[in-house]
């Protein structure tokens, strides 16, 4: 029998391979990508340069490094220089990051604990009237896009009522307690948050439904049931746990795709995370920028599906038998 | 596996809703724009104009008439979602028998690559491709396919799969049915079901995708799209132009998705083998 500190590092190794291989990619992009940040920034402009200013402009913001160098420069945090920003890709990438997080986090959370929860009651009570206008609410709640609802929902309750602010994370320059701080934060993260839960909570809810009507049909519910077990027990103890894992799953991978998922919403709502910087760095052409948040979105998903395999395990000891 | 199917499909609402829809909408998008009377690149009239007998939805800011544009938009984004779904379903379809039916390496082969492929971000790809070199719409959306094809794969493998070693194959085989024959005449058919479910499913992930690079201005600002629509008229929001200029492309948009939705689930309700088998 192999030992179990051998198991737990075995994929490590394939995923250490696959993030050398995107780093290496990353390391190329400028390269395959044509255009660049100063024919995009004077095209448009009033000034016209001459073939000597140009080549030696290019010169400047293009860096000529090895793949050693890049590999280093990236452990130390630095990523190069933002031409367009005038501020190192580090510091705007940190910046944003938080935001990012609260705003992705907090809805992903909120949705998979309230779809899982919701899913598993509705699903005990299959057949009810309100189960079933609640799986039609959900149903037709599935197909409305996030464009659509953040559109609608900044229209509505920022523009024309004014009940919340249109833009940005917190109000600027503001002078305030902490206390007051949080709340603006809150405040700016309300309609955003909205758009995303509504948007990520249905799917969540569908599957953990139609999940656990699946296993509430085995017979170790039964057993569960006939033992007499209260009714919570049985749906949490026994059945919910079965349910579970399409859900990690999902969680996992939308978490994974995090930057891109906020893209959309941030945009909408100009709340300055990750999404709204790389949009922003693309209109300009701002290649380190692009690089570095394009890298750090796929070393993402490595490392949460590293962690998922991790996970599997310790939900289903199926899984760890198989491999 | 789904003798039953037709009778019981009938009667399910959400799948008359959402064919119901998908066929509107459609309907509007192919026929619409041969209907109205304004092609929607002309920019001839008064900008900003409510809606008048002439122009039903009014006229945006660049002096077009929104009902030709939002018709017109309809149809590039519908097409999009159709060029997707096909290759995706035909990509994906063709790896996941392929692989079911050979095993051994090709099968090892082409589930890892699978697994590759699922763990490249689509959208940064569409988004990188779409930014630097601006590509026709087609070409995004054979990317897309490209990049979405293992989910297909990987679900019709699995029911290829369990269908490899049944008595009929079995007997087929037995008989001395080539790898084609077998493939074609009983493989493919017999998984029809799962074709549907994941078109379905591929179109509403690719008319979302549409959408959002439009929103982002990522596509050619020439080409017409519901996307692009939204994201120019939230620009105006302070003029009462939003109840015909915003709110339109926002329904048709949510139509399409639902439409696409509600088909996806009343499939998957209908034809999952789990819940087949536990009824």
């Amino acid at each position: 029998m192999r030992t179990r500190q051998h198991k737990w590092s075995r994929p490590v190794f394939a995923y250490l391979a696959a993030a050398l291989i995107l780093v290496y990619l990353s390391y190329l992009l400028p390269q395959l990508l044509p255009g660049d940040f100063v024919t995009a920034m004077y095209a448009g402009a009033d000034v016209s340069l001459n073939a000597l200013q140009e080549a030696e402009l290019k010169a400047y913001f293009l860096d000529n490094q090895t793949f050693g160098e890049y590999l280093g420069n990236l452990v130390r945090l630095d990523w190069g220089y933002s031409a367009a920003f005038f501020a190192p890709v580090s510091t705007l990438f940190f910046a944003a990051l938080p935001w990012t997080i609260v705003l992705m986090g907090t809805a992903h959370i909120l949705s998979s604990f309230l779809g899982f929860f919701l899913g598993v009651e509705a699903a005990w009570r299959r057949g009810s009237l309100v189960e079933k206008s609640g799986v039609g609410t959900m149903t037709v709640l599935e197909g409305i896009p996030e464009i659509c609802t953040g559109a609608l929902l900044l229209l509505v309750f920022s523009l024309h009522l004014g009940w919340f602010p249109a833009a940005g994370a917190q109000t600027a320059y503001a002078e305030q307690t902490t206390f007051q701080w949080v709340l603006d934060v809150l405040h700016h993260l309300t309609l955003p948050l909205i758009t995303l839960v509504a948007a990520y909570f249905p799917g969540n809810f569908l599957l953990a439904r139609a999940g656990m009507v699946m296993v509430l049909k085995k017979q170790f519910v039964l057993t569960a049931k006939a033992k007499g077990l209260p009714p919570g027990r049985v749906r949490y103890a026994h059945a919910a746990r079965n349910a579970l894992l399409p859900l990690v799953t999902r969680f996992g991978l939308r978490f994974a795709f995090m930057v891109t998922g906020a893209l959309v919403v941030e945009t909408i709502f100009s709340y300055p995370g990750l999404g709204t910087l790389l949009f922003n760095a693309i209109s300009m052409r701002d290649l380190p920028l692009i690089q570095g948040i394009v890298l750090f979105a796929s070393l993402m998903v490595l490392v949460v599906n590293l962690c998922m395999e991790w996970v599997y395990t310790l939900l289903d000891p199926r899984v760890s038998h198989a491999s | 596996m789904h003798l039953d199917a037709g009778p019981r499909i009938k009667k399910d609402p959400w799948f008359i809703i959402g064919s119901t829809l998908l066929v509107l909408v459609f309907f509007g998008a192919f026929i619409g724009p041969l209907l109205v009377p304004w092609d929607p690149h002309d920019t001839g009239f008064v900008p900003l104009s409510p809606p008048s007998a002439h122009h039903w939805l009014g006229i945006n800011d660049g002096g077009m008439d929104i009902l030709s544009e939002l018709l017109w938009g309809l149809r590039n984004t519908v097409v999009f979602g159709l060029i997707a779904a096909i290759a995706g379903l035909i990509l994906g379809g063709g790896i996941g028998l392929v692989s079911a039916w050979m095993g051994g390496w090709i099968d090892q082969f082409f589930m890892r690559l699978a697994d590759i492929v699922l763990a490249i971000p689509a959208v940064m790809i569409l988004i990188l491709l779409a930014a630097f070199f601006r590509p026709p719409s087609a070409v995004l959306a054979l990317t897309l396919a490209a990049l979405t094809w293992p989910t297909t794969a990987r679900g019709i493998r699995a029911q290829a799969l369990t269908l490899k070693n049944s008595l009929h194959i079995t007997a087929a085989r037995r008989m001395g049915g080539s790898n084609r024959y077998v493939i074609f005449r009983h493989l493919m058919p017999e998984l029809f079901p799962l074709y549907l479910i994941n078109f379905a499913a591929k179109i509403r992930m690719a008319v979302f995708m549409e959408a959002s690079l439009a929103f982002l201005g990522l596509f050619d600002p020439a080409q017409k799209s519901l996307g692009l629509m939204i994201s120019y008229a939230l620009k105006y929001y302070y003029l009462d132009i939003w109840a015909n200029w915003l709110v339109p492309p926002i329904l048709l948009l949510s139509l399409l998705i639902m439409g696409a939705t509600f088909l996806t689930i009343s499939l998957e309700k209908i034809f999952d083998p789990r819940l087949q088998e536990s009824v």
